[in-house]
């Protein structure tokens, strides 16, 4: 029995975090897995900065950030556990949006359709 | 410009006359004017450009041309090879060769996928999926680099998936507003919220759970519409509407309906392009936008008005409640 109870032991331990139930960060296994999650976040960055997060792509540059950790990690991200393991290196709510992004906005152009559209398929 | 009867026929006046009468490479005109629209190849594929400058070094014309829709770091110096006039004819060839990018991805990874069992591992046949959209490698960031390039090329591919139905509601969009001086019956039912919302609930029953990833992208296009939609997405008939039926805190997705929507779409790849997001998750991100797309497709007739309000030529035609 005791011979048994070990070997489940080490079946547990020998689990890569792929394998972990789906969105459940608290339940990391390992600190190793947890140095590899922070250095994937930290990498993400160097694409979606945090500076992003606040203006008007924020959404957009939250789901690149799921993404990016999905397909280093293997696993599926929520948008709620992405922004808890961003929270933990910047303080979100200090954030301001870039201000680039206003002209974006503010310049009233009108609206026109590509000419493309107008050619007729084949 | 070649109206005299010389059989030097140089013009551009720039470059010293050659006497060469064997005219291989001297003694033409130029083959594309300065301000003409054209296509350019640029790598595999054709692009609108227009021609800025024309010059003729050594004998040989070349054209400075800027690519319409690109940012002006990309204007180059190209030779007559790369260039082709604007005729439907080429039209056509630009198109062909973006599906035919399209189809060699498809056919490779179509197979694969075909022998996967639904629901087996997601993120394999995603990224098989993704193949097909855009080929390429991944390369960081490099100013101004291929990984531009290839965001253009998705961008066009996401143009070219549109569905023609929908380019053809947008196209009678255009047509009722901008030539017959009709307006959108204000506020719509469904609205861009219930649409958004709608697709949601599609989304979640067919894959039987909730999907994050569309959860924040539906949360972002909604951000987007009511930031673009007096900003980029009216027509400057509509604008007097605009400012009657969206007053205060009303945020413009609770008052606009499917056909401001779709314009949205139009849109995005450039609203998207300042995200600056990486490859693989631009091709993610543009299917599941095609996916919303085919979902309008589906409820055309129940999300889109067939007709619209008013018909004379001003702005005038609200109708009083």
């Amino acid at each position: 029995m005791e011979a048994a109870a070990d070997e489940e032991q080490e079946g547990i331990s020998a689990q890569s975090p792929a394998q972990a139930p789906p969105s459940s960060a608290s339940s990391l296994p390992k600190e190793q897995s947890q140095v590899e999650l922070e250095l994937r976040v930290l990498q993400a960055l160097e694409f979606y900065p945090p500076s992003k997060l606040k203006g008007i792509h924020r959404h957009f540059v939250l789901y690149g950030l799921m993404e990016y950790l999905r397909n280093s990690l293997d696993r599926q991200f929520s948008a709620d556990e992405v922004l808890q393991l961003l929270d933990r290196f910047f303080n979100l709510e200090m954030l301001k949006p870039e201000d680039d992004e206003k002209d974006n906005f503010t310049q009233g152009e009108e609206f026109s359709l590509p000419e493309s559209f107008f050619n007729k398929d084949e | 410009m070649g109206g005299s009867s010389n059989t030097n026929t140089s013009s551009g006046g720039k470059d010293k006359d050659k006497d060469d009468e064997r005219g291989s490479r001297s003694t033409k005109e130029a083959s594309f004017k300065e301000g003409e629209k054209v296509l350019a190849y640029h790598g595999p594929l054709l692009y609108e450009a227009k021609v800025q400058k024309s010059e003729n070094k050594e004998d040989e014309w070349r054209y400075h041309v800027h690519y319409l829709g690109w940012s002006k770091s990309w204007d180059e110096w190209v030779t007559n090879d790369r260039l082709l006039k604007l005729t439907d004819e080429n039209i056509r060839k630009q198109q062909e060769l973006e599906k035919s990018q399209v189809v060699d991805k498809s056919v490779k990874s179509g197979r694969a996928a075909q022998h996967k069992p639904k629901g087996s591992n997601d993120a394999k046949t995603d990224k098989e999926d993704t193949k097909i959209l855009v080929k390429g490698k991944k390369r960081k960031g490099q100013p101004g680099g291929t990984e531009e390039k290839e965001r253009k090329s998705s961008e066009s591919l996401f143009m070219s998936h549109f569905p023609s139905t929908l380019k053809k509601q947008l196209v009678d969009d255009w047509e009722f507003v901008t030539q017959l001086g009709k307006l959108v019956k204000l506020p719509r039912s469904p609205t861009v919220d219930d649409i958004l919302k709608k697709y949601l609930e599609h989304r979640t029953k067919k894959d039987n759970k909730i999907n994050d990833s569309y959860a924040e992208i539906l949360k972002g296009l909604r951000c987007y519409f009511d930031k673009a939609l007096p900003a980029m997405l009216l027509y400057k008939k509509e604008h007097h509407q605009y400012s009657e039926e969206v007053k205060g805190d009303v945020s413009p997705s609770t008052i606009y309906g499917a056909e401001h929507l779709l314009r949205l779409f139009v849109k995005l790849p450039e609203l998207l392009a300042s995200v600056n997001m990486e490859e693989d998750a631009l091709n993610k991100l543009q299917q599941k936008l095609l996916d919303i797309l085919k979902f309008l497709q589906k409820n055309q007739s129940s999300f889109f008005l067939s007709a619209y309000d008013g018909g004379s030529k001003g702005t005038d035609g609200i109708k009083t409640k």
